[in-house]
């Protein structure tokens, strides 16, 4: 034990040697300067030090940024987590069946035809702006019609598509 | 690396005669601290230029490199300065600042893991002096002809074998001088812990430099 700590003795006689390793000359004046330089660059709200205090204010965010700064595979693991996750919303959200909803009732009746004359504009213009304004008689309206539309027997919905035509009236 | 319990009681009287130790906050510290709380930062100036060597020193000591130490210090001022409010003056401000300074030290060396590239600051010219260092190249020394320059370098390369928590141990206590308690407090372990490390990094340390020991 005693040989140990002789040669300890040496080694802490060696380590004084660091004492002496000294930066360059006058470094240290200009030290505190930059740091305060820096400090007021931050203050002035750019994002990273905005991100840095609310990463250094709460300690679990600190702990996972350590985690992914020590394991970068960890990092590639959570953004390949977070790519998935939002690829599967965007095919879920493509997948499901919305039917178009006419916002204003009997609109598509009154474009669902060729309108041949201005009368027949005008007249289709004024039953939409009724209901604009009265929403709630249009639809109470349209809504009775198309129930007593409804066929008593055969299925609810026809399902099968039409081709369209599109027919542009000519000037004769 | 784990190093035995029987280690543990190694040295128990290895104190550094200037350890700071747990000293409570002086009150003109406290003051520049509620000063550069209300954004007075020639106050947080003040508190830099208290601790800006120690700082600077500890890391430079830890990475062997000037840029990164310098980089890494200023870092460390303006982290601290951000988290001021969370400074509740339980232990000493210098105490806190140092905390940042290590584990923003072990994180950067975490990354960096074997990429060492050193680059040492000069040598004092006292240390030519020092009656320590010239018993070290005296006649006695099995290399009397390293001169102190290379045992500069065989020093710093011997560090940097050791792994971080070993080389931030021998940094703190044999060459910044602080107590075991405060280490303990920086590391965030027990006294007991840093003896062992401080114990088993000798050991390391002089295998590595024994051609320059007697």
């Amino acid at each position: 034990m005693s040989q140990d700590t002789e040669n300890f003795e040496q080694l802490r006689r060696l380590l004084k040697l660091k004492r002496y390793e000294q930066p360059p000359p006058r470094y240290f004046n200009d030290f505190s300067s930059q740091v305060i330089a820096r400090v007021k660059r931050g203050e002035r709200g750019d994002g990273y030090a905005s991100v840095g205090r609310v990463l250094w204010e709460a300690p679990w965010l600190q702990r996972i940024w350590a985690a992914f700064e020590a394991k970068p595979i960890l990092a590639g693991a959570f953004g390949l987590a977070v790519c998935a996750t939002l690829i599967t919303g965007v095919i879920y959200s493509e997948r499901t069946d919305l039917q178009p909803v006419a916002l204003i009732p009997g609109a598509e009746a009154s474009i669902s035809g060729p309108m041949d004359s201005p009368m027949e504009i005008a007249t289709a213009m004024a039953e939409n702006r009724t209901a604009l304004i009265n929403p709630a008689a249009g639809l109470e309206g349209s809504l009775s019609n198309s129930l007593s539309a409804l066929p008593t027997d055969g299925p609810l919905f026809d399902l099968r598509a039409d081709p369209a035509s599109l027919t542009i009236p000519g000037p004769n | 690396m784990t190093e035995p319990a029987s280690r543990e009681a190694a040295n128990p009287s290895d104190e550094p005669a200037n350890g700071a130790g747990d000293t409570p906050v002086p009150v003109e510290e406290m003051v520049l601290v509620k000063r550069a709380l209300k954004g007075d930062l020639s106050a947080y100036d003040d508190l830099v230029r208290r601790y800006q060597e120690r700082i600077y020193a500890t890391i430079y000591h830890m990475t062997s490199n000037h840029e990164d130490a310098n980089d890494l210090a200023q870092e460390a001022f303006i982290k601290a300065f951000q988290a001021l409010r969370s400074f509740k003056g339980g232990s000493s401000f210098y105490t806190w600042v140092y905390r940042i300074a290590v584990n923003k030290t072990l994180n950067f060396l975490k990354q960096r893991k074997n990429k060492t590239h050193m680059s040492l600051d000069d040598l004092d010219f006292n240390a030519e002096h020092d009656p320590d260092l010239v018993a070290l190249i005296s006649d006695k020394t099995p290399r009397r002809e390293a001169g102190l320059a290379e045992l500069q370098e065989k020093l710093n390369a011997a560090m940097q074998k050791l792994s971080e928590p070993h080389r931030l141990v021998v940094t703190l206590h044999d060459v910044q001088g602080l107590s075991h308690e405060e280490i303990a407090k920086i590391v965030d372990c027990n006294a007991g812990t840093v003896r062992s490390r401080l114990f088993y990094a000798r050991q390391q340390l002089q295998a590595y430099l024994s051609d320059y020991l007697q």
